[in-house]
This record gives C-alpha cells, structure tokens and sequence, in this order.
C-alpha cells in the first residue's frame, strides 16, 4: 500500500482552519471584552417595577399599613425594613402624605425622612424614579395617605 | 524545507476577516436597537391594576368596619366616591375612572342569603351572626386603553357559636370571613361577652369546623351568651344563643 504524495489542498485545508479560528477569536473577543452601555429605558421599567412589588408585597401582608398609620416610631422603623427588601447599591427616599379635604397633599414625615442615601443623589442623578402608592386607611377610618417612593441606582 | 508559494485562499482570509467585522458591528447595532425600543409589556400595567383592586377591597372591608360600629348605610358609597377622587390623585396622567354599583337586593352567597342594602348587610343576635358588603367595580385606565374591566369586591365575616357550657364557663364559636377561609390569630381583644369577663382566649384544629376558638370566662351563670368579635379589619359580628 503506497500512499499517494499529494500535496494540493493542503494549504486549502489550513486556511479552512485559520478562518474558523479567525472567526472564533472575533466573536469571544467581543463577548468577554466589550463592555455594553446600560440602557436608561430598561433601568428606570425594571426600578419602577421593584418599587412597585415591595410596597405591594409588603401592603398584602398587612406590614405597610401598620407602619404607615402607626406612631412616629413605628414609621421610623419602614426605613430599616425597606433596607432589607431593596439590593444594597439602590437609594430610596419614601415620603408620606395625607389628603386634605381640600384636596391638597401634606407630608406627614417631614421631619424624619425615611431615605438611604444623600439628599443630591436625587436630584442630581437623570434616572430617578418616582411610584405613587396609595393607601385608603385603617380599620374604620377612611384616611387616605399616598407613598412617593423615589429609587436611584448608586 | 520549502514552502510552496500558493497564493490561492487569500481572498478568502480577507473574506472571513470581513465577515468577523460584519457580526461584530451587527451585534451592536441590534443590541442598540434592542435596548432602544422597549417592548410594552402587558405586565407592567397588571401591577397597576392589582394595586387598585387590592386597595379598592381596602376601602369595602373598611367601610363595612364603620356600618358595623355605628349602622351608617351609606358609608360604603361615600368612601367609594372618595376613593374614585383620591386614586387620580395618586396615579396622576395613567387616566384611571373606577366606577361602582354597590349590591341592593338578595344574593346567595357563603351558605346563606344575603340582603344587601346599598352594598351593606348584617344579620347579628343569632347563633350564625354576620356582616358583609359586596360592591362591583368598573375599572377603565385610558393610558393604556383598559376599558370595562370588572371585578366583584366582597367583604364578610361570620361568627357561629357552636357550644355554651355553663360549668366550666367556656364557648366554643368560629369565625369566617370570605371564601370560608376561617380568620386565625384572634386574641383575647378581639372578642367581648356581654356582661362577663373573658380569662383566656385559645384554638384548635377540628376537622369539622377546621378552626375553633374557645373562650374561656370567668362567670358565665346562663347558658345562652351574646358574643361579640372584631376581626383585625376592625369588623364586628354579634352572635347571641
């Protein structure tokens, strides 16, 4: 049995192979080595969301309104609760207001804010968030309170 | 050693080098556009709509709470047209219109007949004792062009006082609310026995009424009682022997 020295196609052959190399390489370096800019669209839905689902989740459980209708104290201890549902980089500022008859709103904690973060960051940050909630009383009382829950990323 | 100069195959290499840059400025361009336009998604309004359903029942189980503590009948549509007010406050520019028809007739309901009085009813100073309202609800958010979408809110609550043992000064009663889901964690405060003062207040398990209460008094000479409860909405039934 001889083989036969053939020797055409051979460099048809590695080059087959370089450019399947070529191409590999291309597409690995652009997954592990680009970095993709954050899109403000999806960061703003997806923070609206989470603001949305906790103060839902923790008004199902009966937790929101004894904290909002409760005494200072107990308002005061929403801010460490909120701490536990958020992830640990997000900033929060929830304010509290009642409806007046006349129909204008007044901050009920002016003055102990239940925020993370400094005051700026809030201001000057361009994807703040802002979800209302509302909450119609308690037990008899019809004492309609709304929740301004601002969110920014840190 | 000599390497055959063939120059066959280099277009090709210029070729796949051309196409390695083509994928690459296609990914980042579709991903660009991707991130750009958002896709509307039908879950996002859903919160919306669960969050005012949830609180529309808040304001049903708290004006039934108020009929049942001082019998005013229209409290219910007054707090319903309050709430229609409040919730464009709250939810400025999402256009959210809520709308109510309150029950006012007989309905069939919890295995037993309820006869609703502008949305309100209570049948108290018997064994099975129990207040209720029920009001229909027409949610329309112009901002996403919801229209017609309707939901029943009820709200009940039921006592039934099962035994009354004057010798051991103890009554065995449970209590319902919707869907004969029967209310857990009543303490002491929550139940009163007309003349009598009440020692201790516990529950067990049974698999008849699933949840029992017995109420433990420290006088209790006849042996029909009159009962009163108020669940944690603030609700209160009446039940007597």
């Amino acid at each position: 049995m001889s083989l036969k020295n053939n020797t055409t196609g051979q460099m048809r052959v590695i080059e087959a192979i370089i450019s399947a190399f070529i191409i590999l390489s291309a597409i690995t370096f652009v997954n592990v080595y680009s970095v993709l800019p954050s899109s403000q669209e999806y960061e703003t839905s997806d923070l609206e969301k989470m603001g949305y689902n906790i103060l839902h989740d923790l008004d199902e459980s009966g937790i929101l309104v004894q904290f909002v209708y409760g005494t200072q104290t107990d308002r005061e201890n929403l801010m460490p609760t909120l701490l536990l549902f958020f992830p640990p980089d997000l900033y929060f500022d929830l304010g509290i207001y009642e409806v007046l008859e006349n129909g204008t709103l007044s901050i009920v904690n002016q003055d102990y804010p239940i925020r993370f973060g400094a005051p700026e960051v809030f201001q000057e940050s361009n994807s703040t968030v802002s979800v209302s909630y509302i909450l119609p009383g308690h037990q008899a009382q019809y004492d309609p309170r709304i929740l301004i829950l601002q969110l920014v990323r840190g | 050693m000599k390497f055959a100069r063939n120059k066959k195959g280099q277009f090709i290499v210029i070729a796949v080098l051309m196409i390695a840059l083509m994928i690459i400025a296609l990914s980042v361009t579709i991903f660009g556009m991707r991130t750009y336009y958002k896709q509307e998604q039908w879950e996002e309004y859903m919160t919306l709509i669960e969050q005012v359903k949830l609180n529309t029942g808040d304001v049903v189980d708290i004006s039934l709470a108020a009929y049942t503590e001082d019998n005013n009948t229209i409290i219910l549509n007054d707090n319903l047209n309050r709430w229609q007010k409040d919730l464009g406050k709250a939810h400025p520019g999402h256009g959210i219109i809520l709308t109510y028809e309150s029950a006012d007739d007989v309905v069939q309901a919890y295995g037993t007949s309820i006869d609703y009085d502008q949305g309100l009813a209570r049948q108290w100073n018997e064994s099975t004792s129990f207040s209720a309202a029920n009001t229909t609800i027409t949610l329309n958010i112009t901002s996403i062009g919801l229209e017609g979408y309707r939901f029943v809110v009820t709200s009940f609550l039921n006592l039934t006082i099962l035994s009354v043992d004057p010798s051991s000064k103890v009554i065995n009663a449970t209590v319902f609310r919707e869907d004969g889901v029967p209310v857990t964690e009543l303490k002491k405060e929550n139940f009163q026995v007309e003349n009598v003062s009440i020692t201790s207040v516990t529950s067990y398990y049974d698999q008849q009424h699933m949840l029992v209460y017995t109420i433990r008094c420290d006088d209790l000479e006849l042996s029909n009682a009159t009962l009163t409860v108020w669940d944690q909405r603030g609700i209160k039934v009446v039940s007597k022997t």
